[in-house]
């Protein structure tokens, strides 16, 4: 049989269910890749896939069972948003076929390798944003955060600010996708941003000064003089502040 | 005096303290309740200085009644002074916290009133933070010497974590320049800590609802290079602070020469980063990587090489035991090869319990192999063509050091030089 190249919805579940029927069909597997991603070559023998969420699940549960670790590989190597991820998982899940959990401890194999890899440079960043989100509070007490990560970690920001800032009402603002989530103190749901909104926070890096609340600008103020004065003059050192926070994280940074 | 005004000052005043660390307490959040604290601690900026901001690090007050000889806030210098309320302080972690600024606040003081009236304020604003405002994130506390026992009791109710500075490494240095300052008042509070986190932490294995005592643990300051004692006294000392005092982590401060005395270096000295820097590095290996201070350092040649880090030198002293093979050192050989983390020894570990490693396999494991090579064999075959003789080594291994120790100071660079 000539290799396959499966199409999904470039849902997470998507994927998974792609994931498993490449493994079930046991043939040769070209590509495994979301229909949007697709350009249609002459020789490619494709198999555009409706989503079945209940084959999704079940290789989830596989992953899990053998080691939250693998399930956990799976789900970073979608929110990385990168290419190619899926065929990675692919070759993965037929180690972890062979191997069973020794399959993660296989760090020289290179699907292993660069699944952890991505499993590391996803938390990575969503630690990071962990402490780097700024919250803007606005009028009506809303906290705004807008942040523009490079991979799709939202949802594991959100997670984190659920739990720290469970009582507040808070809007966590990823403008590189504009994705936006709201948590309203008991639940967390995907909401729509104004466009125009959007685009004033995009440009200037800020919310507009009318939509602050009343001592807003004062803690921000509050917060730079801080900032300047913490550090210490004899120590001075830009490299090593880049180091840790590079250039592309200062956007929304209030301090910076 | 407004509070932008106060806050300059005294973060200002309290930017000459290392410790910034919020991570070891875990915090769960709470309902009702604002914030939790992270076990792997979170940094929030960092300064033009290149440190990590993860707390609101203030003093409560700039105002001393003493007049320690190293420090910029004694009595008789001359310098900006102010005192904030501890309302102040307690709405300032609040709208920070919540701003997502901080990880929480790391509150400390100048001796402004008697250290019990110091004290009390301080506890005031934790209590504040727990209580009105249902704070529930990362509080660390200065212990003022010679604070009484029952705020103290207190204030390890209310913090994740207290420290007492030791500021100087030996009583004699303590008493020529902190005369006001006994070696007793810094001793008795951290013996009490220490004392009181093992019973609450006993008997909260017996129950959960035992409360915890300051859950992050105790951790001290000491300053390095206003006083003469060597490297290997220092690291004895925070080695038996580790193991018999139960601290947590000690913070290694270079010296900044703030003011003139005849008993200090002078003012126009540089501060000594880099012996800093090795200092943290030697602790590194005595915290983590089953070192004893006795093998760092000798009676000898009681102070760490600033060329080389501390394994390195460790390494190439003992040369002979060299090359280790990749597929048969244990885990605590690896440790001692330079190169080597925690992360690639426990990686190489296991690795081999699927498969032999072989060269190939190097890179993806993530090894960073450009002074390990010299320290490694696989399957009995060296990673170098051949072993340079010892001079060339150690040239090799000092021209290999992170580029940001360069970074470090000007004297450095010079260092390199030869
Ligand atoms: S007690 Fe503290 S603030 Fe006061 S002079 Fe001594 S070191 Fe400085």
């Amino acid at each position: 049989m000539e290799p396959v190249v499966y199409l999904y919805d470039g849902t997470f579940a998507g994927m998974l269910h792609a994931i498993a029927r490449a493994v079930k069909d046991g043939g040769a597997v070209h590509a495994i890749t979301p229909t949007h991603r697709y350009t249609p070559t002459l020789f490619d023998t494709v198999i555009t896939l409706k989503c079945d969420a209940d084959q999704a699940d079940r290789l989830l549960q596989y992953l899990q069972n053998l080691h939250p670790l693998a399930a956990n590989l799976a789900v970073y190597a979608y929110l990385s948003g990168e290419g190619g991820v899926e065929m990675q998982m692919y070759s993965f899940v037929h180690l972890c076929l062979r191997r069973g959990k020794q399959a993660l401890s296989y760090e020289s194999h290179s699907a292993v390798a660069h699944l952890k890899g991505l499993f590391h440079a996803v938390s990575r960043e969503a630690h990071r944003y962990k402490g780097l989100i700024r919250f803007r509070i606005l009028a009506d007490d809303l906290q705004y955060g807008p942040f523009e990560p490079h991979y799709n970690i939202i949802s594991l920001c959100a997670r984190h600010f659920r739990r720290r800032l469970a009582g507040c009402r808070w809007l966590l603002h990823d403008l590189q996708r504009n994705s936006a989530l709201y948590w309203d103190t008991v639940d967390l749901q995907p909401v729509e941003v104004d466009t125009d909104f959007a685009a004033y926070v995009a440009l200037h890096g800020e919310v507009p000064a009318a939509q602050l609340s009343e001592n807003e600008q004062e803690y921000q103020q509050l917060w730079r003089a801080f900032h300047r004065a913490i550090s210490n003059p004899a120590r001075h050192n830009p490299q090593l502040q880049q180091q840790g926070m590079p250039q592309r994280y200062w956007k929304y940074l209030t301090e910076m | 005096m407004n509070t932008l005004d106060k806050l300059t000052i005294l973060a200002d005043a309290a930017k000459f303290d290392a410790s910034c660390a919020s991570s070891g307490s875990n915090r769960k959040a709470k309902p009702g309740a604002l914030g939790n604290a992270a076990a792997s601690g979170i940094c929030h900026s960092w300064s033009a200085d290149g440190r990590c901001i993860s707390l609101l690090k203030i003093l409560l007050s700039n105002d001393c009644r003493l007049d320690c000889v190293y420090c910029m806030s004694r009595r008789s210098n001359h310098c900006a002074r102010a005192t904030f309320t501890p309302d102040e302080v307690a709405d300032l972690t609040i709208n920070f916290y919540r701003r997502n600024y901080i990880e929480g606040l790391f509150l400390s003081s100048a001796v402004y009133a008697s250290p019990e009236q110091t004290m009390s304020d301080m506890v005031d604003v934790c209590h504040q933070l727990r209580t009105k405002y249902a704070f529930n994130g990362y509080i660390h506390l200065k212990v003022i010497p010679g604070a009484p026992q029952e705020l103290v009791a207190k204030a390890g109710m209310l913090a994740d974590r207290l420290s007492v500075n030791i500021e100087l490494p030996s009583a004699a240095s303590l008493k020529e320049l902190a005369p006001q300052k006994s070696r007793q008042g810094i001793l008795t509070p951290m013996r009490q800590i220490g004392e009181a986190a093992s019973n609450y932490g006993a008997e909260r294995k017996k129950s959960r609802r035992t409360p915890k005592f300051c859950p992050a643990g105790q951790s001290t300051q000491m300053i390095i290079g206003a006083s003469a004692e060597s490297d290997l006294h220092i690291l004895t000392l925070s080695q038996s602070l580790y193991t018999k005092m139960q601290l947590r982590r000690v913070y290694y401060s270079a010296y900044i020469a703030v003011n003139s005395a005849p008993n200090l270096p002078m003012p126009s000295t540089a501060p000594p980063l880099v012996r800093e820097h090795r200092l943290y590095q030697a602790d590194w290996l005595i915290r983590f990587y089953q070192f004893q201070a006795e093998e760092i350092l000798q009676a000898t040649a009681p102070n760490l090489d600033e060329r080389l880090d501390p394994k390195a030198a460790w390494a190439l002293r003992h040369f002979d035991l060299f090359p280790l093979d990749i597929n048969r050192a244990s885990y605590e050989e690896l440790l001692r090869v330079p190169g080597l983390g925690l992360t690639s020894a426990r990686r190489i570990i296991a690795t081999r319990r699927v498969a032999a490693i072989r060269e190939e396999d190097l890179k993806k494991l993530g090894l960073v192999m450009k002074r390990a090579r010299y320290f490694l064999s696989i399957n009995g075959k060296k990673l170098v063509a051949a072993i340079p003789s010892h001079q060339d080594l150690l040239t090799a291994m000092c021209r290999l050091e992170k580029p940001a120790i360069s970074h470090l100071s000007p004297q450095y660079r010079q260092l390199r030089l030869f």
